[in-house]
């Protein structure tokens, strides 16, 4: 890949590499050293994609697992939480909590769901991703992304609620508990 | 199929519409349709989904990571269309329009790339970067790299998070920290570099020394554990080996 075909690459897919970096690692430092590091990946050990149209998806995959590297190297364990079951239901008023906060408050109630689900509710939100697309992306089974979105979009409404009630700070998911694997 | 199930299946159907033609939501859409109840949620989760949809595409992101990118992945662009033996010390030459000799490999996949990724980085920061001073932890690991005899420092010798408030410079290398301490020995200057193994090169950096020679310039390359070092001067590689 010559250089203005990878600027081309870069100019494509950076701002939604960024996003979802930014609601996985949570500040913009770390986001940007992560779609840095996807992309340095790329030019540097080889893609080895013939089909230029996979590249989007090949970018959120490595990002993702570069991402999870990154984690467990620091050791920062993902705490996969006994969460509460989806069940907080849309209602019209959810609608309106997001209409009347800004976007910055609303990748801060996003940051503030479980890792788990917050990955794959990025790509279906972001990248309008269908189901089966965010399994291969992140490398889990359809039916796993199924149960994740739920329950996911289930701890974001109610992070977009805390914020639009405290003004706009949103605290951290509570009930985390180690050891515990949700689907 | 239940209401529960149905609003299981619905929380993956896209805000957009682009699952429309999906046949593993055909039942629970219809039975959106059919249920009054359900269909109401479902209006209710798509007009939610749509609300933040829009909001999260309004975050930017920040000025001049685009030209980061792009800077960090210079050095690996010139790689592919070569042999995987010396492909990328050969493609790197070429693109600078130099001559190298690559005095050492390893036989692991990817050594070559990384360790002629460092070399060069380092080679061009010496000979073109603005070389800054000194704190005092790194006065000391300066003092000990001029000893004549020593050798270069191991992990244990090094706290990365002190050298980087006291060191030399930080580079940026590829969105990674990578740190610089300047030297001089012998009468030649030297400048040690050192970032976390966990950085952009992996471990497909070798443990043994590697030397690699470019025109105005010859930099050794080697890690252990936590760190990749390259060490790079213009004194020549049998410099660089005295030091090691």
């Amino acid at each position: 890949m010559n250089n203005e075909a990878f600027a081309q690459l870069v100019d494509a897919n950076y701002s939604s590499l960024y996003r979802f970096a930014l609601s996985l690692a949570r500040n913009a430092s770390d986001a940007g050293d992560l779609v840095q590091q996807t992309f340095f990946i790329w030019a540097t050990k080889g893609h080895g994609l013939r089909e230029l149209s996979k590249a989007k998806s090949w970018l959120f995959t490595t990002l993702y697992r570069e991402f999870l590297r990154g984690r467990r190297r620091d050791s920062r364990s993902t705490f996969l939480e006994d969460l509460p079951p989806g069940e907080k239901d849309p209602v019209a008023e959810d609608v309106d909590r997001v209409a009347k906060i800004d976007s910055a408050s609303v990748m801060v109630a996003l940051q503030s769901v479980d890792e788990t689900f917050r990955a794959p509710l990025t790509l279906f939100y972001l990248e309008d991703m269908s189901y089966q697309e965010i399994a291969e992306a992140l490398e889990v089974p359809i039916g796993t992304v199924m149960s994740r979105l739920s329950r996911g979009k289930a701890q974001l409404r109610l992070a977009v609620e805390g914020a639009a009630t405290s003004g706009s700070k949103v605290l951290p998911f509570p009930g985390n508990t180690k050891g515990n694997r949700a689907l | 199929m239940r209401t529960e199930e149905a609003k299981f299946i619905l929380a993956a159907y896209r805000p957009g519409g682009g699952d429309a033609g999906n046949p593993a939501f055909s039942d629970a859409l219809r039975m959106a349709t059919e249920d009054p109840g359900l269909g109401a949620w479902f209006a209710q989760s798509r007009s939610h989904d749509a609300a933040v949809s829009a909001k999260l595409a309004e975050i930017q992101p920040p000025a001049g990571l685009r030209d980061a990118i792009l800077a960090g992945a210079r050095a690996g662009q010139s790689s592919r269309s070569r042999s995987p033996a010396w492909g990328w010390a050969a493609g790197l030459a070429v693109a600078a329009g130099l001559v190298v000799a690559v005095i050492s490999f390893r036989s692991r996949e990817h050594p070559q790339t990384a360790t002629a990724a460092l070399a060069s980085f380092a080679i061009d920061d010496m000979l073109n970067a603005k070389h800054g001073s000194k704190g005092e932890p790194a006065g000391t690991l300066v003092s000990e790299l001029q000893t004549e005899g020593s050798k270069m420092p191991t992990a244990d010798q090094i706290d990365f998070e002190k050298l980087r408030d006291t060191g030399c410079r930080t580079l940026n290398f590829a969105g990674h920290d990578l740190l610089e301490v300047c030297f001089a020995r012998d009468g030649a200057e030297y400048h040690f570099y050192v970032t976390r193994r966990d950085g952009p090169l992996g471990d497909a950096v070798a443990s043994g020394p590697s030397y690699v020679a470019l025109a105005g310039g010859a930099a050794a390359v080697w890690s252990d554990a936590r760190f990749d070092y390259a060490v790079a001067s213009t004194a020549g590689v049998a410099a660089l080996r005295r030091l090691l």
